[in-house]
């Protein structure tokens, strides 16, 4: 989170790439510019925080798939901004299903493209955020004994200590220890909190 | 003894005497003839002096018997002294008459006899000393002459009269005819009153046979000669008449098969003769016609129009007319020569004059022919004689020049119909065909007085006399305004189809193109608006600044290129000749499609020489023909997998002095069935094609003196290859 959001500008027109990344760089944005989409996606690192100016139309990879493969190797959605010569309704549908933050039409307003952009970046930080918990959440998921997880999933199920205890053979009081160690290990303290970690982990069934 | 012997000597010298016995008195021909023709004879051959006396008994118009006495009488008394040696009778009735009297008249004085019937004779019982000759009148044969003359006659006719000798006649004719086998239908005119004879004989068909025997007598006992009868009727009969008796023959009639009456005489008088030389006449037997043939009259055959080929053979032909020719042969002859030469040089004279009329009347109408064909076809025809500065034209020349109707046709009044930039056309033309001697072609424009423009043909060409310089031209005009405006009409209606298949070609390409404009259009709004933002700031990045407006100038001439390229392509326009920078070509063809390329997923690759070749023509058409083969080649590739859809262009200058171009695809090349058949118009393979594309550029291509093929490549999909001329401009005009 320390690195600092970086568009990156990928269009074959190098009049335009050179056009577009001047104006975002008089909004203050860092700019990385690729005319090829193939040396984009080699370069492009998935930890610095930014977002992706496509264009949609380039020979060889166009603005879609390029969007595709990228989510593909991170994981994570890497937010997307088309710009098209063409906007036929579509390929903007299909791109905004895949996630696009938007799809604008050349010649672009800088209205338009800043708002796209400064969308992006809070789509992006907040991703990126949620991707961070996420992570922590499962790395202290990880660290549960596999009694501590049985009984996690069983109190995220809505059930009583006494309940789990005669579900799992064991003791009210056995059920009780695991139950406040887990709760510890998670770092939660309600049974609320830990239903909406379980959503988010998907580990609620 | 000496009176004696003198008187025997007188006695001997003492005329022997013939005595002719005429049964008719003088005026019938046939016994005069017999007794011209016995005197004559008689005269010429008797050794001895002859006395020959004639009496005529008349005893055709005296029938009765005192008559007859009388005479013999008469005749006694006359004779008493000086008896005949020999009698001759004349006509049949002299015969009986002597054979009665001849003891009176001339005791045992032998008999010779003519004309005398073969029925006569045998019923007479002549005493010994009596000979002569026997006239058969054959009618047969007379019948058999006419029959051939007139072999289409069915009708008879057979006059004889009332007489003796004529009622003899009758029954033999009815006999004889009877016995004929042709069959007539016959009329007999016997027993007529003459006139009445007459009036039938006037009567009778054109197409019949007449036969005319004897009228010595009519029903009413009027008397007549024979051979008078015989003129009066033929010369009122319309069909020929035919006798059996010499003496008619000359009277009108045709002929028949006759003894002629002198020949008789001349036998007679040769038996007289006999008789006088001491010959016994009891042994010299009676002749019979000794001297019968066919007689006719040449006058009668012309007067009935009968045909003398038909005469039996050895007929005697009487009174035949060319006596001149037989008196004046030789002098005849040569004039008949002289006029006969004249009047071949003369006929052959006339022949040529006629030929040569009809020859002229022939080449005045095949060249009255010509001249109108000609003018129909609005062609003129025209010579030119060099050294006398003279010319012939054809009226429809001046219809095509607009020379006025009076103004002399000259050399003159056609070039100044000639409009002025294509008079040096004209003249150059006409020398060129006169000094090479080849036939010239040169179309020119015709100014006529209204101000309008004709365009007209001259072909000439020169016809050398006598294998000298030629000094004559001839050839023809033939306006040809139609076909020029037909031809303009065509190259109009090219330029127009051109016109719209480029407009068509970039309708289907408008999206890319306006993807083409849509660009710098961007980039030049991005640079305005960056250069605005940094403008906003508080201290603005000048040079940045600067980059982007220099950035904007660029766009924009990137954004008019493209403008001015398109507007290129949809001008309509004449061909232009410029030269034309073919890698220039193939670049700025291939940034109108950059796009559509792209969109489609078809790498392109060009492959250019690095000389920069350049031809002469049109940029847009050819352009419009790149462009063409760039789109064969993409839309070829629509089935290929993304993967390997390429084109490659490349120019390469051969070494002919042409430079290539080769468009290469990696599509399905050209099917079999397509081969042959791409460059016909209307022909496609396409949904949505016109299938004039490759037609088209095929013609531009031939139009700038290039060539346009099409094939497979070897490794797959096809090459399409156009060739131009490199044309080279002067130093200082590039």
């Amino acid at each position: 989170m320390t690195e600092k959001f970086t568009v990156y500008l990928v269009d074959d027109d190098s009049g335009v790439l050179k056009a577009l990344s001047r104006l975002l760089r008089a909004k203050g944005h860092d700019v990385k510019s690729y005319s090829s989409p193939q040396v984009f996606l080699e370069e492009h690192d998935v930890a610095v925080p930014g977002c992706v100016v496509l264009d949609v139309s380039m020979p060889g990879l166009d603005g879609l798939e390029i969007q595709r493969v990228l989510t593909a190797a991170s994981g994570y959605h890497r937010p997307v901004v088309f710009v098209t010569g063409k906007g036929d309704i579509p390929t903007s549908v299909r791109a905004m299903k895949a996630g696009a933050i938007d799809f604008l039409t050349k010649p672009v307003k800088d209205k338009d493209l800043f708002e796209a952009v400064s969308r992006a970046e809070a789509r992006d930080a907040e991703s990126r955020r949620l991707h961070f918990e996420m992570e922590s959440m499962q790395a202290k998921v990880s660290n549960l004994t596999p009694r501590e997880r049985e009984v996690f999933t069983h109190v995220v199920a809505g059930r009583l200590n006494k309940q789990i205890a005669g579900d799992l053979g064991t003791v009210e009081k056995t059920i009780k220890v695991h139950r406040s160690r887990m709760m510890e290990k998670l770092g939660i303290r309600t049974v609320a909190d830990l239903v909406r970690m379980a959503e988010k982990l998907n580990l609620s069934k | 003894m000496l009176l004696f012997l003198f008187g025997a000597e007188s006695r001997a010298a003492e005329p022997r005497r013939v005595l002719m016995l005429h049964a008719f008195n003088y005026t019938f021909p046939a016994t005069t003839l017999i007794a011209d023709g016995a005197r004559k004879r008689l005269l010429e051959r008797s050794p001895q002096p002859l006395e020959i006396d004639a009496d005529f008994l008349d005893l055709a118009r005296n029938t009765d018997a005192e008559y007859e006495s009388r005479i013999a009488m008469f005749l006694r008394a006359k004779y008493e002294r000086r008896p005949p040696d020999v009698v001759i009778t004349l006509g049949s009735l002299a015969l009986p008459f002597i054979v009665r009297h001849r003891d009176d008249i001339a005791p045992d004085a032998p008999v010779v006899f003519t004309s005398v019937s073969p029925q006569n004779y045998s019923a007479l019982r002549l005493p010994p000393n009596i000979t002569g000759i026997i006239s058969v009148f054959n009618l047969d044969k007379t019948l058999a002459l006419a029959e051939r003359l007139q072999p289409e006659a069915s009708r008879l006719f057979v006059i004889a009269g009332s007489g003796e000798v004529d009622r003899r006649w009758q029954s033999t004719a009815r006999k004889t005819i009877e016995d004929r086998k042709r069959k007539f239908e016959v009329t007999y005119l016997f027993e007529h009153t003459y006139a009445n004879l007459v009036e039938e004989v006037s009567k009778i068909p054109r197409d019949s046979i007449v036969m005319l025997l004897t009228v010595f007598a009519d029903s009413e006992g009027n008397a007549f000669v024979p051979a008078q009868v015989a003129g009066s009727l033929s010369g009122v009969s319309p069909a020929p008449l035919y006798a059996p008796y010499d003496t008619y023959i000359g009277n009108g009639i045709v002929g028949g098969f006759v003894e002629t009456f002198e020949s008789v005489g001349v036998r007679a008088a040769d038996l007289a003769l006999q008789i006088l030389a001491g010959k016994d006449p009891a042994t010299i037997p009676p002749q019979t016609n000794p001297g019968q043939s066919y007689r006719v009259d040449h006058r009668a055959l012309a007067r009935w129009k009968l045909q003398e080929s038909k005469l039996p053979p050895d007929t005697a032909v009487l009174f035949k007319e060319p006596t001149i020719w037989t008196e004046y042969r030789g002098p005849v002859n040569a004039a008949i020569l002289i006029v006969a030469l004249q009047s071949l040089i003369v006929g052959a004279l006339l022949v040529q004059r006629q030929r040569r009329l009809r020859a002229e009347n022939l080449l005045k109408e095949s060249e009255e022919r010509m001249t109108f064909a000609a003018a129909a076809a609005n062609i003129g025809l025209w010579q030119f004689d060099r050294p006398r500065n003279e010319l012939w034209a054809t009226e429809h020349c001046r219809a095509m020049f607009g020379i006025a109707r009076d103004a002399p046709l000259t050399r003159d009044a056609f070039l100044s119909a000639v409009h002025p930039d294509d008079l040096q056309t004209a003249t150059q033309s006409l020398r060129r065909s006169l000094e090479t001697e080849q036939p010239a072609i040169s179309d020119v424009r015709i100014v006529l007085p209204s101000e309008e423009v004709r365009w007209v043909r001259m072909r000439a060409r020169s016809r050398s006399e006598g294998g000298g310089r030629s000094n004559h031209l001839g050839g023809i005009f033939i306006d040809i305004t139609e076909q020029k405006s037909a031809e303009a009409e065509v190259a109009l209606q090219r330029l127009e189809v051109e016109h719209l298949m480029r407009v068509s070609v970039l309708g289907e390409l408008s999206g890319s193109i306006a993807h083409e404009v849509n660009q710098p259009l961007t980039a030049i709004l991005s640079n305005a608006q960056a250069a605005l933002h940094l403008l906003a700031q508080e201290s603005p990045d000048v040079v940045e600044i600067r980059d982007a407006l220099e950035e904007i100038v660029h766009e924009d001439n990137r954004a008019g290129e493209v403008i001015h390229r398109l507007r290129g392509l949809l001008k309509k326009g004449e061909r232009k000749a410029e030269y034309v920078n073919i890698n220039d070509l193939v670049r700025s063809t291939i940034s109108l499609l950059n796009s559509e390329l792209i969109g489609r997923d078809i790498n392109v690759r060009l492959d250019l020489e690095s000389g920069e070749s350049l031809a002469r023509g049109d940029s847009v058409q050819l352009q419009q023909v790149l462009l063409n083969l760039v789109i064969n080649a993409m839309d070829a590739m629509a089935s290929t997998p993304t993967a390997q859809r390429s084109i490659l262009i490349s120019t390469r200058e051969a070494q002919n002095g042409m430079v290539d171009v080769l468009v290469k695809d990696r599509g399905h090349g050209i099917r079999p069935k397509e081969n042959g058949h791409l460059f016909e118009p209307f022909y496609t393979t396409k949904d949505h094609g016109l299938g004039l594309g490759l037609t088209l550029c095929s013609t531009i291509i031939q139009a700038h003196q290039g060539r346009l093929t099409l094939a497979n490549d070897d490794g797959g999909g096809a090459i399409a290859v156009f060739s131009l001329p490199i044309q080279q401009p002067a130093i200082g005009n590039a």
